[in-house]
């Protein structure tokens, strides 16, 4: 505790979190009935009781600093059973959408997440970008109609028309372009979630198993008490698992993945199995969504529809172009790839580093860094404690 | 006497199982001679009633007592003219339904219960009211929203009302407030006081006459004939009035008693009431330089639920805060809103405003104490909090700081005033160098008292109303709302308790009923509550008074004034009966027609002690008609056995307890005596507020005389009950009897 120290609430926090879906939280009276309900809550963490002071006090510092809004999975159980209606898991959504946009440096983030038409806009020009690649003349990129002569409408022959060479290379291009955005906003995310505690060193290491199971199995959500939880974690982690392997597809074996003709390759095996689960996924995820099915569905901001609309059309758009290719329909197959193409690299681009979709980093980061902060605290008091005076 | 007593026995409701009726009624008969003397086994039936009915009609009979139910039961049935004595005998929930059926001791005690019912109604009087000159006008103290709704009601009720109001307009606390908090769905919006409309109606109707400017000079006389003398410029003038609502209401807590919230080190610090005049027109400004205010702190309870300072929740303050936030949002929304709070109190509906207001980006609330207001001029203020639920401390900058003080009644300490005059006259005769030295300590004590009194009333028990806890005039917060210790006096609105407007007009309805009601009951010669329609009043006989002044100093509500002498001068409206006076007087010259010490000592004399050899042992019990009583029926209903070897008296209040009943009943050979009242202290539940105490009090000097008489003083009693605790009592009962027994019968049997 110590000396009491200056609050200057932001009023733009608040505001902010308005806009991003949270409407009730200013009505919390604090009587921690959510924390008595979260499985998170215990007697040093109140959850989600503090996040909600601090957001109603707009403590932009202290709510940049907390891990608290990324350990929650949103089973909803302090919304279902908050006296006073005020949402505090659509808070916690609405926070993790103002901490990415805190996180992001270079403000299209908050952009995007304060207005419908920088989102949509901003995705429709990289779309925009994508499709000129393939139609402007050959000199600015890989041009479909310029080069029609090249790409022969007689059978498939995918290399003349999109070069996989040239298209792997632009694929490492976005990845490393998006890990760069992605990997600096996180790590602006872990500096402000260590700055106000001394950690050892050595706890980085140690704990770091947890970084890596968490990012690989989602397995907290699971520990959320509500009945949907576990159907919510495994259909989340086969959405996952088809993600993975459609991403390390593309972007490691795509001279493997992308066939040139018309004949089904090994990867093709994957790619169905990719298909599958990603369109199942989606699918099912916003049928629930339409239904506000559960209290995790209840409210939806755009960013909630737009990510699995944005990786259902990709996968189906992916599977078709598959489907025209094995049949040998070379304009067809050309148009698909394009429309998928401008697609997918949008939704990518700007929805993994500014998006919803940070939360592939910043979920397991949060868990990882809780996990070496209550070691750190832990430790410091083991030390203290034997040596400290007996108080009188 | 020449009394003509008819004794009616009931048999019905298991009482003929439980004991021998036929003998009960020949013991009566032999041992008494009534005039008629029956036994019947439905009573409270038709063919029942008529046979008492037509023994009345055709002068067989002129008194009766009914062996039966409860008297607390039936009521209606065996009620008869005012002029008929009546008397009931408790032979079902006390005997039949609490005792073993048919057996010695069971008929024993409904034998002794039948000839104490029958010396009772051989020795009381049939009663006259007395009604005389009743005016019922009701006189409204105080022009604010409850003063102003008082007098609406009793006036459209077609009561005259005389309304009086210190200030030279009327309106009170509410005028100075701009718009009011909502009290109607959807509980958002703040809304018009409605008090304009309010003041031309009262002050056009034709049944009330408005005094503004004016004061009360004196208040003489009683309920029904109060002379209130009036005074506004010119000369006084005197109105009669029936009964009185004191609508005082409040004045906000004295802030420069909170300079550790800043108050008085800068002009920017404020109380909640100072600040309604800062809000409403226009952006809001710090008051020392003008400059539009970025941010404004409110700090509830300030100087509330503190015991150095208000110690109650004056439950206005959070809501008033509320609103002028809602004001500062409305005309600067850019201004910041911090409430510093304890808790938040938004009683019912007003949680609904509570949740709309807290909704605005720019409210921030925080539980937590206000360690430090560091107010330097110049600078911003910076307010300290501890113990937040942010889990830290921290520190608020504001530019305003409003302290949100609670309510204190406008009403005065009428004990403390009449402990002053007293001082002061014992000063003035100067009888002795330590008494006077002694008195003029409590003059200096007592001295800003002096001219606080309001009503001025011409009691010996003071100028005012006695006030119950914190300052506010009341007898019973729960029990008994508007109602004072001054018989035909009610309390409404803020002076009564701490309240907002919507619930003082509430207030002032219910104050205004109870005016109503007092005055009627006196025309009547009615007492009012609790012993209401009670006819009966005490009568002193003078003669053989000492000049004591016991009677004055106990009664409860300031009925008995004295003359210059020291003899009591009784004013029968001001009584609500409860025989305080009648336990007091050590002479036993205060009787009431239906009970008196002559009345309850027969009937003690009434019981049969058994011989020492019989190994029977008798103990009185004096029992509080309003809680203890109906608790031991309760137990009867219940059908909850207890030793058959108490005998219950009912009392009117514990307080009647004349102690010379308990000397006669340990000389009688009474082996002991338990007494059950009510509940006293803080929060009491003494009907009659004071009786219960005193009993407890008197009871002490007996055990000392018991002493004396080389008897253990165990065998007296005396412990608090409260109406809900029937399963408690037969314990108590069953215990003390043990105690008795362990003791052995008492040395004096048989003298």
């Amino acid at each position: 505790m110590g000396e009491p120290h200056a609050v200057q609430p932001d009023q733009k926090v608040i505001e902010d979190l308005m806009a991003f879906g949270a409407h009730d939280f200013k009505k919390c009276f604090q009587c921690a009935t959510c924390s008595a309900v979260c499985t998170l809550s215990n007697n040093d963490f109140a959850f989600p009781r503090k996040q909600m002071i601090a957001a109603q006090w707009g403590l932009k510092d202290k709510l940049m600093g907390d891990p608290g809004p990324w350990l929650c999975f949103y089973c909803g159980e302090c919304s279902k059973n908050c006296p006073r209606k005020a949402n505090p898991g659509e808070t916690m959504m609405a926070l993790r959408r103002y901490l990415t946009s805190a996180y992001d440096w270079t403000g299209l983030s908050r952009l995007m997440y304060s207005s419908a038409f920088w989102e949509i806009g901003i995705l429709a020009l990289v779309s925009a970008i994508v499709v000129a690649l393939f139609t402007l003349p050959q000199s600015f990129g890989f041009g479909l109609l310029s080069r029609s002569g090249a790409a022969p409408l007689h059978t498939v022959m995918l290399d003349k028309f999109a070069p996989v060479g040239m298209v792997d290379m632009g694929d490492r291009i976005m990845a490393l372009v998006l890990s760069f955005f992605l990997l600096t906003n996180a790590a602006r995310m872990f500096y402000y979630l260590t700055r106000d505690q001394k950690i050892p060193a050595r706890l980085y290491i140690t704990q770091l198993p947890s970084l890596i199971l968490h990012a690989a199995t989602q397995k907290r959500w699971n520990g959320c008490k509500d009945s949907e939880a576990t159907k919510n974690w495994i259909r989340h982690l086969l959405l996952v698992t088809g993600y993975v392997t459609m991403f390390t597809l593309v972007v490691v074996f795509l001279p493997w993945f992308q066939v040139n003709d018309s004949s089904i390759h090994w990867t093709s095996f994957l790619g169905y199995y990719a298909t599958t689960v990603l369109v199942g996924a989606t699918v099912w995820m916003l049928i629930d969504r339409i239904r506000q099915h559960g209290e995790m569905y209840q409210f939806s901001h755009l960013s909630d529809w737009l990510f699995p609309i944005l990786l259902f059309l990709t996968a189906v758009t992916g599977i078709g172009m598959h489907l025209l290719r094995v049949n040998d329909l070379p304009m067809a197959t050309y148009v698909m790839y394009t429309v998928h193409m401008a697609i997918a690299v949008p939704m990518l681009v700007v929805e993994v580093p500014f998006g919803k979709w940070a939360h592939l980093l910043y979920r397991p980061l949060a868990i990882y860094v809780a996990a070496v902060r209550d070691k750190a605290a832990q430790c410091s008091s083991l030390e203290v404690a034997p040596a400290g005076p007996v108080p009188a | 006497m020449g009394r003509k007593l008819g004794v009616y026995t009931c048999s019905g409701c298991s009482i003929g199982d439980a004991i021998d009726v036929e003998r009960l009624v020949s013991i009566a008969e032999e041992e008494y001679r009534p005039a008629i003397c029956k036994a019947h086994p439905f009573l409270c039936g038709e063919d029942g009633l008529s046979v008492i009915k037509t023994d009345l009609a055709e002068g067989r009979v002129d008194s009766v007592v009914i062996a039966g139910c409860s008297p607390r039961v039936k009521t209606d049935a065996f009620t008869f003219d005012p002029q008929i004595v009546t008397e009931r005998v408790n032979l079902r929930e006390h005997v039949a339904w609490s005792h073993e059926p048919r057996t010695e001791d069971t008929q024993m005690l409904a034998e002794d219960y039948l000839r104490m019912g029958i010396v009772k109604a051989q020795k009381m009087e049939p009663l006259e009211p007395v009604s005389d000159g009743i005016s019922k006008t009701i006189l409204v103290v105080g022009g604010g929203v409850t003063g102003i709704s008082a007098a609406l009601e009793a006036a459209d009720a077609d009561y005259d009302v005389v309304l009086v109001e210190k200030e030279p307009q009327l309106g009170g606390s509410l005028a100075t407030v701009k718009k009011y908090f909502p009290t109607h769905p959807p509980y958002t919006d703040l809304e018009e006081t409605g008090l304009p409309e309010k003041i031309a109606k009262v002050t056009s109707h034709p049944k009330v006459k408005v005094y503004t400017s004016t004061r009360i000079v004196k208040t003489e006389g009683q309920p029904g004939m109060f002379d209130v003398t009036l005074q506004n410029g010119g000369d006084p003038f005197v109105h009669r009035a029936g009964a009185i609502v004191m609508a005082t209401g409040w004045k906000p807590y004295d802030a420069s008693k909170l300079p550790h919230l800043g108050y008085g080190c800068s002009p920017n610090v404020v109380t909640n009431d100072q600040f309604e005049a800062l809000i409403g027109s226009g952006p809001l400004v710090r008051p020392s330089d003008g400059k539009p205010a970025e941010s404004v702190l409110f700090i509830q309870c300030a100087g509330s639920r503190d015991n150095n300072h208000l110690p109650y929740c004056s439950s206005v303050c959070c809501m008033a805060t509320l609103k002028q936030s809602d004001f500062i949002h409305q005309t600067s929304p850019e201004t910041k809103v911090y409430i510093v709070y304890r808790d938040i109190i938004t009683p019912g509906q007003y949680e609904r405003y509570f949740a709309k207001v807290q909704n605005h980006p720019a409210t921030f609330l925080m539980k937590g104490d206000v360690a430090a207001v560091r107010a330097q001029d110049g600078r911003q203020i910076q307010v300290d909090v501890k113990g937040t639920l942010l889990g830290e401390d921290i520190t608020v900058p504001a530019d305003i700081v409003v302290l949100a003080t609670g309510l204190v009644p406008n009403a005065a300490d009428n004990d403390a005033i009449r402990d002053l005059r007293d001082a002061q006259a014992k000063v003035q005769r100067n009888e002795s160098e330590t008494q006077r030295t002694e008195a003029e300590k409590i003059v200096n004590r007592l001295q800003p008292h002096e001219g606080t009194a309001i009503l001025n009333l011409n009691y010996r028990q003071g100028p005012d109303l006695p006030i119950l806890r914190d300052g506010f005039p009341n007898s019973n917060f729960v029990c008994f709302p508007y109602e004072t210790l001054r018989t035909g006096i009610y309390a409404a609105g803020a002076v009564r308790a701490p309240m907002d407007s919507a619930q003082a007009e509430e207030d002032a309805l219910g104050a205004a009923m109870k005016a109503i009601q007092s005055v009627e009951m006196a025309t009547a010669g009615k007492a009012v509550h609790p012993r209401a329609g009670d006819l009966s009043y005490p009568s002193f006989l003078l003669q053989r008074c000492t000049q004591c002044k016991r009677c004055t100093v106990e009664c409860p509500f300031g009925s008995i004034d004295e003359d210059e002498k020291g003899t009591p001068k009784f004013n029968p409206y001001r009584c609500r009966r409860c025989g305080v006076c009648m336990g007091a007087c050590p002479e036993r010259i205060i009787s009431f027609k239906n009970y008196s010490v002559d009345i309850i000592a027969s009937m003690i004399k009434a019981i049969e002690v058994p011989d020492e050899e019989e190994e029977k042992l008798r103990v009185l019990l004096f029992m509080c008609e309003n809680d203890a009583y109906p608790a031991l029926d309760v137990a009867g209903m219940n059908h909850v056995h207890y030793d058959a070897s108490v005998r219950v008296i009912p009392l009117r209040c514990l307080g009647s307890t004349n102690i010379v009943w308990i000397a006669d009943a340990l000389s009688r050979g009474i082996d002991g005596v338990m007494l059950m009242g009510c509940k006293y202290g803080e929060d009491y539940q003494c009907h009659f507020a004071k009786g219960s105490e005193i009993a407890h009090r008197r009871l002490e000097n007996v055990k000392e005389t018991l002493q004396r008489l080389q008897l253990e003083p165990e065998r007296v009693e005396v412990s608090q009950v409260s109406i809900d605790e029937f399963e408690k009592v037969p314990e108590m009962i069953n215990t003390f009897m043990d105690r008795i027994r362990e003791l052995g019968p008492n040395p004096y049997k048989g003298f």
